[in-house]
């Protein structure tokens, strides 16, 4: 039976924490893939985590449209941020800046995560929750939806995301600035605007203009990282 | 020659009234159920990981099927599969 040993979820808790009565999501939604390897990520915490409705939710001062997570544990304080851009604009898409806020207010971890990589996800999630503090997580959602793709490239417009160097995965902590998941020859931006037809009425001149801004982003986020 | 006149009709959607959708449960109306190709799977586990809801378990042989209650029929795991084992196949 055992012919090959290359089942991957054995590297993650097998256990479902998700509440499917309780799961209204589209399909192919890309915050309920995210929030299904969170919790396996936090386990005894999940009773104790607090939600925040968009529009309601209270932070780094703004009010901002975005699902808050807040988990308690021990000594640390986790914030994660489920961004699924619902305001739909393109610099919104572009440079996030909420990372770098929390950065400045001396946050003790902060990363950016994306549900195309549950293992880097899960990995920062875990590393959130042993730091003690403050810690902020922000995780871009694909939303077919918003965006307007088909349900089934919710996977693939994440990687997309990333690869074109539109939403870097890093992670800055005390002592450590990485970028995690390094793209070795990265896209061009129109393969990720183009992918969602939300985007589909940007003239030439816009989308020259957001991938010079991305990257800048991204020149600025690599002189910052360490070489490692 | 009639002149044809614009009706708006409604769209088929339980989801109009608040708490329209509470006796449904989520797989109720999907496109198509996930159907794995024993003879092709490398049992890697790649559905498993990326499903949304949480749909696709393992079963006792190693191989995957899709739980019909939870499955909402988006078709990442069809997308996502190294091998094109799964395809989506229409109930009903």
């Amino acid at each position: 039976m055992d012919k090959y040993s290359l089942m991957v979820p054995n590297f993650l808790p097998c256990k479902e924490y998700f509440d499917i009565k309780k799961n209204n999501a589209c399909p192919g939604c890309g915050i309920s893939l995210a929030v299904r390897h969170v919790y396996k990520a936090i386990e005894g915490a999940i009773e104790k985590a607090t939600w925040e409705a968009p529009a309601a939710c209270d932070i780094f001062g703004k009010k901002s449209a975005v699902s808050i997570m807040r988990v308690k544990k021990d000594k640390a304080e986790v914030v994660i941020c489920f961004d699924n851009e619902a305001g739909g604009k393109l610099e919104d898409a572009i440079a996030k800046k909420m990372p770098a806020v929390a950065v400045a207010q001396s946050y003790k971890y902060v990363a950016t995560a994306s549900p195309s990589y549950p293992f880097d996800l899960f990995d920062k999630v875990k590393k959130a929750m042993e730091t003690e503090g403050k810690s902020y997580i922000h995780i871009l959602c694909p939303c077919p939806v918003a965006w307007k793709f088909e349900p089934e490239a919710t996977v693939k417009v994440g990687f997309k995301a990333v690869e074109t160097l539109a939403f870097p995965l890093y992670e800055v902590g005390s002592g450590f600035y990485n970028i995690t998941i390094k793209t070795m020859q990265p896209k061009k931006l129109d393969v990720y605007l183009t992918a969602q037809e939300r985007f589909e009425k940007l003239s030439a001149k816009d989308i020259a203009q957001a991938s010079a801004t991305v990257e800048k982003e991204y020149a600025r986020l690599a002189e910052n990282a360490q070489p490692k | 020659m009639e002149a044809t006149k614009f009706t708006q009709k409604m769209v088929d959607c339980s989801l109009l009234d608040k708490g329209a959708a509470s006796p449904f449960s989520p797989g109720d109306k999907r496109r198509g159920l996930p159907q794995w190709d024993k003879d092709r799977c490398i049992r890697c586990g790649i559905c498993y990981l990326y499903c949304p809801d949480g749909a696709v378990y393992r079963t006792a042989d190693g191989y995957f099927e899709a739980d019909e209650k939870k499955c909402k029929g988006c078709g990442i795991c069809h997308r996502e599969c190294w091998f094109g084992v799964i395809c989506m196949e229409q109930e009903g």
